[in-house]
């Protein structure tokens, strides 16, 4: 995966190469070295308990202190100092059964979660989906994430870049599986809380009830801690609420999701502002002892153009969206310009088409593929007539009797890339022109509103103007006090959000406990090893990835009804299947290796296992060509490559994917399994030089052994 | 074929299986592979006594063998010093070709390691003046172990001997 070296798996060979070469001489010495490595194997397999960190030292430290030789006494000493160094790996590969380097096999993680801001165990609830266990898709995804029907509509599913079945195809709909499966079990009811810790009697507060501080109040409040949500606004939520459209993420989603965290006992206190009905002072004397700053980033960035503040109908993005989100559905004006690229000026420009805006169109001073808007919403934007108008730079706004009336515009045209190979846009001379609107929606940008933090004096700030934090702990620079989501990061994503969330609960915990804070990024943990289930080449081949149901265009254009109408449970069930369960196969491509360069066979085409040169990929030609020796799965490392007999057929599967089935022959004198005719063939054509005839009768191996035995048996002595 | 030759003087041999074991050890196996290995033929009646002959099979070490051929990948060879046979684990990866191949089942399979294991005569020892492990344990020492001018003719003399006491 990449060149950072693993502590673990550095000991383990080094263990395992001192073993082989014999340097450690002394029996007893030898013994415990070897209980030594077996216990850093297990750690290195994902097999580590809590009790294997101590054995380690405790074991190395007798060999340091018998050293009956003096390499053993080095190496005992040598396994102290490093394991004693490296003990936060070490620990981490104990507890998350996780090696971010894919230096250990068995604890590579998929590259889906790794790309997971939250780390979400991603193929497992894929499979569990697969399987219709809902319920417990959705107890795995909110063990990373507490919001999984939230992200399942509106996340930027990062993970969907990263998937590898995207090299082969298309990637898996993993954003819309989850959301499918948050559904499923919120219907049937068996969307449910894990058990909590027993109440320990500390408080904390967190302001601001968006994703980042209800996902650190949901993973406190399991912890047992009492927690407070401060909100300004009279709904929670936050930017999910009145940030996305409802069109998106309808209000009844985000509800249900914040009332399983309200029943966890986390009182969230609505309409309340910090500064104007709270302050951090009559907080601390009701009892809170640590802070969780999570104020988001809801002022906006003006434009800077001249007329901006003299004309009514300006009106920034988020104020816009908020206003709307809070029920005010008045549309805004007739005809309408978004000045942004963004998922923001995206969501406003739709918006306003659905308050039944005339002519809405979005103006961006670069080109279509450089909008940093999501390709999809852009689509759907214009499949609902929102007009784009690319390489378009506002220079003044214009207006008469108070009221705007237009924006004037002058094109641009994109320069040669420069140094960083960004090409930037250059307004072209005498192209000014007037584009006549009486509503602008200025969507370029937001900043964190600090009114009501200046009593957290020590709280450092950004240059950019956000909270400044210890990233791996959340901790601001004041004692007690941490800032998560968008007033740390500038406006980002709900998942980002949450993952802030998360981090910080942990080292909240860790800062009541006492408890050392981590040095080293949170790593994501692997939730288990599901089986998978056998699906046959052909098929793994042939399935797309869903199209998804979607409202008809006329709705979409006059209603805030979700555009997207979700998976059908065969779609859903047929998706999970498309899935290589990266968990398991590491795409090493040791297998493939093998096949071809050293069985000479080739059945193995598995381009996607490449990640810079991905070549082409064809599961079903190993059913053609391979002879069922078995090589590719013996040296799998992962065991994702299996071999198995079954029913009379010998089996090659890779992650449950069936590439090869083949009839077996049996033993002619005891039954025993032989292998299949093309296994034999093949080594029949290769002896056919030393012996032209095969010896006729098909033997295994105890009966070759046993019959040539018989024959060479003095069993007739000649008499004495 | 080799240069070496091991003989077993079946009269001699008691079926102990200390040879089995040495072997095992001595190539630190897990259940499951003999590379050499005692049968046992009978009982059968023979002048109507009940007889069991013990057939020791090791690997015989071809001239031109199978299994080296039907290997993929190179890794079994014979070695150019003196014929013995081996597998080289490097590049054994266990597609059982060698195994499935020999007439003898004299590969066997180490599902410890994923590849193939046989009688290597014991070169290493060989080399440094030891007999094999199989030769060394036999407390019957019915295993001789030597170029085939070295073995001695004891089934012919015991055979003459059996010859002179009818006369």
């Amino acid at each position: 995966m990449d060149s950072q070296t693993c502590s673990v798996k550095a000991l383990h060979d080094r263990l395992g190469q001192m073993l082989n070469d014999g340097v450690l001489t002394h029996p007893r010495c030898r013994q415990r070295a070897t209980e030594i490595f077996d216990l850093v194997h297990d750690v290195s397999q994902g097999r580590g308990g809590h009790g294997h960190m101590d054995s380690i030292l405790d074991l190395a430290q007798i060999l340091a202190d018998e050293g009956f030789t003096p390499v053993c006494r080095d190496l005992g000493e040598h396994v102290t100092s490093f394991v004693g160094q490296h003990r936060e790996e070490f620990l981490s590969h104990i507890r998350t059964h996780t090696c971010p380097t894919g230096r250990c096999p068995m604890l590579t993680p998929a590259p889906c979660q790794m790309a997971c801001p939250a780390g979400i165990d991603i193929p497992s609830y894929v499979t569990l989906v697969g399987q219709g266990k809902y319920e417990e898709a959705i107890s795995i995804i909110r063990r990373d994430n507490p919001f999984p029907w939230i992200c399942g509509l509106v996340c930027t599913h990062p993970c969907e870049f990263m998937c590898v079945r995207g090299r082969m195809d298309k990637p898996i709909s993993i954003m819309d599986l989850k959301g499918f499966a948050a559904e499923r079990a919120m219907s049937a009811r068996s969307y449910k809380n894990p058990e909590p810790f027993p109440a320990n009697g500390r408080k904390v507060c967190v302001i601001g009830a968006g994703p980042g501080g209800l996902t650190a109040a949901y993973y406190l409040a399991l912890r047992g801690y009492g927690v407070t949500v401060i909100e300004s606004l009279p709904v929670a939520g936050g930017m999910m609420m009145v940030g996305i459209p409802r069109y998106r993420l309808p209000r009844e989603v985000i509800d249900r999701e914040v009332a399983m965290i309200e029943a966890l006992g986390v009182e969230i206190r609505l309409n309340t502002r910090l500064g104007r009905d709270v302050t951090i002072d009559s907080l601390r004397s009701e009892g809170f002892e640590a802070f969780l700053l999570a104020i988001g980033a809801h002022g906006s960035y003006k434009l800077m153009l001249p007329g901006e503040d003299d004309f009514k109908g300006v009106i920034p993005a988020v104020s816009f969206l908020r206003k709307v989100s809070l029920g005010d559905h008045r549309r805004p004006g007739s005809r309408v310009a978004v000045v942004g690229g963004g998922n923001v000026a995206i969501d406003a420009a739709r918006t306003c088409l659905r308050l039944g805006c005339d002519e809405v169109s979005i103006l961006y001073r670069r080109s279509h593929d450089q909008m940093p808007a999501h390709h999809e919403e852009v689509v759907e934007a214009e499949e609902e007539g929102v007009r784009f108008s690319f390489l378009t730079i506002p220079k003044q706004i214009r207006g008469e009797d108070g009221r705007v009336t237009g924006i004037v515009c002058v094109r641009a045209e994109l320069s040669q890339p420069d140094e960083s190979g960004r090409r930037r846009p250059v307004p072209v001379e005498g192209s000014e022109h007037v584009i006549g609107v009486d509503v602008i929606i200025p969507a370029i940008g937001q900043e964190v509103q600090n009114k009501g933090l200046e009593p957290l004096e020590e709280v450092g700030w950004t240059r950019r103007n956000t909270i400044r934090v210890n990233t791996v702990t959340m901790q601001t620079d004041q004692e007690g006090v941490f800032a998560v989501g968008d007033a740390v990061t500038g406006p980002a994503t709900v998942v980002e959000a949450i993952a802030g969330g998360k981090k910080a609960a942990y080292a909240i915990h860790r800062h009541f406990e006492g408890i050392a804070q981590p040095t080293l990024p949170r790593v994501p943990v692997r939730r288990g090893r599901l089986e998978h289930f056998d699906v046959p080449a052909s098929l793994k081949t042939d399935l797309d990835r869903p199209m998804m149901d979607r409202l008809s265009n006329e709705r979409r254009r006059i209603t805030f009804q979700q555009v997207h109408l979700g998976l059908s449970e065969h779609q859903a069930h047929e998706e999970s299947k498309r899935c290589l369960r990266c968990d398991i196969c590491i795409r090493c491509g040791k297998c493939v290796e093998i096949c071809r360069d050293k069985m000479g066979i080739e059945a193995l085409q598995l381009g996607y296992m490449d990640f810079d040169n991905p070549g082409p990929t064809d599961l079903r030609i190993t059913a053609e060509r391979c002879i069922a020796c078995g090589a590719c799965a013996t040296n799998c490392p992962t065991g994702a490559m299996e071999m198995n007999e079954r029913d009379g057929y010998r089996e090659l599967c890779l992650c449950g994917t069936v590439l090869n089935r083949l009839q077996l022959e049996y033993c002619e004198a005891c039954g025993a399994v032989l292998g299949p005719a093309r296994y034999h063939d093949f080594i029949f054509k290769r002896l056919q030089d030393i012996s032209p005839a095969s010896n006729g009768r098909r033997l295994c191996l105890e009966c070759a052994r046993h019959q040539s035995g018989g024959q060479h048996a003095e069993i007739n002595p000649p008499p004495r | 074929m080799s240069k070496y030759y091991l003989f077993q003087d079946q009269k001699k041999c008691i079926g102990c299986m200390a040879c089995v074991a040495a072997c095992k050890s001595r190539q630190n196996l897990p259940r499951g592979p003999f590379p050499s290995l005692v049968v046992t033929v009978g009982p059968r009646l023979v002048s109507n006594l009940p007889r069991t002959a013990y057939t020791f099979m090791p690997c015989f070490h071809c001239e031109n063998p199978w299994c080296v051929a039907a290997c993929p990948t190179g890794a079994m060879q014979p070695r150019t010093e003196d014929g013995v046979v081996t597998v080289n684990p490097d590049l054994c990866v266990g597609c059982k070709t060698c195994i499935s191949a020999c007439p003898w089942g004299a590969p066997q399979w180490n599902p410890e390691t994923g590849k193939a294991v046989k009688c290597d005569y014991c070169y290493d020892r060989v080399e440094a003046g030891l007999k094999p492990a199989c030769v060394t344990v036999c407390p019957t020492e019915c295993l001789y172990f030597g170029t085939p001018d070295e073995i001695p003719e004891v089934r012919r003399e015991r055979y003459a001997r059996a010859r002179a006491q009818e006369l």
